[in-house]
């Protein structure tokens, strides 16, 4: 007796159960109690702490122009966006890329020490800062007056570097950080970009190197820009990246480690690292990725 | 008598009005620091704020280094502190370069690193004895290898 009212009660329980897992409901939010605060539609927020440590991890234009600069690699006006696209750029989210990928250029061209486009360029920057209200802490007559006479060229550098990381400093500090995160895309697409068109026209295997390192880079830089995913246009350049990431799965970077050697010489204490990084891609694979960063960087540019 | 009274007193208050002292900003520092730095292509500053403590706080940044390029590590202590900062440079758990050389004791207003890997590491800053500071730390580029 006993044992069937138990049988019983275990197969009503068994199939009240499986009908609340039942696979053809639609189970909706109705159907649970959810706290209100917990409804909201933002995504999912890392830590500005986080943010700030992701964002120092991807690198400034002037070291991609230093190590093209350093192979005598001469400077190709061609390589550069031309101002005139920025008439293409209207949305705050055109413009902080294009801030980005004129921002690389600048870096470019003051790395050369083309004090004849610098003007050109910062004037581009200066509009499209003004454009998403950071013009202010773009120093426009320091770098048109150092620019126009010719003054030291290193201060070009610094002033540019400090105006972009003061940029940067308020558009996360005005909750804005999205936008940051688009001017560092800006920057990331265009120094591969001119990589590039220099690994194409100049052949060196340090560039080609260049390339595929920018494996490690892009990895930090997709973490970033997932981030603001809930964003219609940054969702659209995370798709546009991801065509590129995509062909980074074909290069396999190796590490041997040593230890660094400290040498001191003249009072100047240098530490020489000891670590051997290899990368192993195909001729195929860093093609196709040049042909797709070309056109995506392109396709960003008309807006 | 009161006439030298008078004078004293008229002499410590000009004295107090000429002999102003500056706090240092951080952007003082930073021009410092540019100094130290001497011919490098400045490429991103950090300003360490620390209060005293015991173990010694510590600041964290991270940066990207590129393989095949000289970089030059600066610091520049505030005066209007006690504390003298001390910089290293790691790669996961790994010490690979610092303005403080334990075994001589000595410090370093800059360090250069030659870098062969292109990745993230990681810059500790911390004063030393755990005392309370202010401080720049500046990067720049050196040059290629």
């Amino acid at each position: 007796m006993y044992r069937n009212v138990i049988l019983l009660i275990a197969t009503v329980l068994l199939a009240t159960s499986c009908r609340f897992f039942d696979s053809n409901r639609n189970l909706s939010r109705e159907d649970f109690d959810i706290p209100e605060g917990l409804l909201d539609e933002k995504p999912l927020e890392v830590a500005s702490e986080v943010i700030d440590d992701m964002i120092q991890n991807v690198s400034s234009p002037v070291e991609m122009a230093a190590i093209i600069k350093g192979l005598k690699i001469p400077f190709n006006r061609d390589y550069i966006a031309n101002t005139k696209d920025m008439n293409n750029l209207n949305t705050s989210f055109q413009k902080a890329v294009g801030l980005g990928i004129y921002g690389a250029d600048l870096g470019y061209i003051n790395m050369y020490e083309r004090t004849s486009l610098v003007i050109n360029h910062i004037t581009t920057i200066k509009s499209l800062a003004d454009g998403i209200q950071v013009g202010q802490f773009f120093d426009f007559n320091s770098l048109s007056r150092i620019a126009t006479n010719r003054e030291n060229i290193d201060s070009l550098l610094l002033i540019s570097q400090q105006s972009f990381n003061r940029i940067d400093s308020y558009l996360r500090e005005t909750n804005r950080a999205h936008l940051s995160v688009v001017i560092i895309a800006g920057v990331w697409i265009e120094g591969l970009y001119i990589a590039s068109r220099v690994a194409e026209d100049a052949k060196h295997p340090r560039i080609d190197e260049t390339i595929g390192e920018q494996k490690v880079i892009m990895s930090s830089l997709m973490l970033l820009l997932n981030n603001y995913k809930g964003d219609p246009n940054v969702s659209k350049l995370i798709s546009d990246f991801e065509e590129i990431q995509a062909l980074y799965k074909d290069v396999r970077i190796t590490y041997e480690y040593g230890d660094p050697i400290p040498v001191e010489k003249d009072g100047v204490l240098t530490f020489k690292q000891n670590d051997t990084q290899t990368i192993i891609m195909s001729d195929e694979t860093l093609n196709n990725i040049i042909k797709k960063v070309q056109s995506v960087r392109n396709k960003l540019l008309i807006g | 008598m009161k006439n030298i009274f008078l004078f004293s007193l008229f002499s410590i208050i000009l004295s107090g009005w000429t002999v102003t002292t500056y706090a240092q900003s951080e952007d003082d520092l930073i021009e410092i620091c540019g100094m130290i730095a001497q011919d490098a292509t400045f490429l991103k500053d950090f300003t360490i704020r620390l209060d005293a403590g015991d173990p010694p706080p510590i600041q964290r940044f991270s940066v990207i280094l590129k393989k095949g390029i000289k970089y030059r590590f600066s610091v520049c202590n505030s005066n209007d502190y006690e504390g003298r900062v001390i910089l290293q440079l790691f790669d996961n758990n790994r010490l690979l370069a610092t303005t403080y050389v334990v075994a001589s004791g000595k410090d370093y207003p800059s360090i250069d690193y030659d870098c062969s890997k292109t990745g993230a590491y990681h810059l500790f800053f911390n004063f030393k004895e755990g005392k309370p500071g202010l401080a720049v730390g500046l990067l720049s580029l050196v040059e290629t290898m």
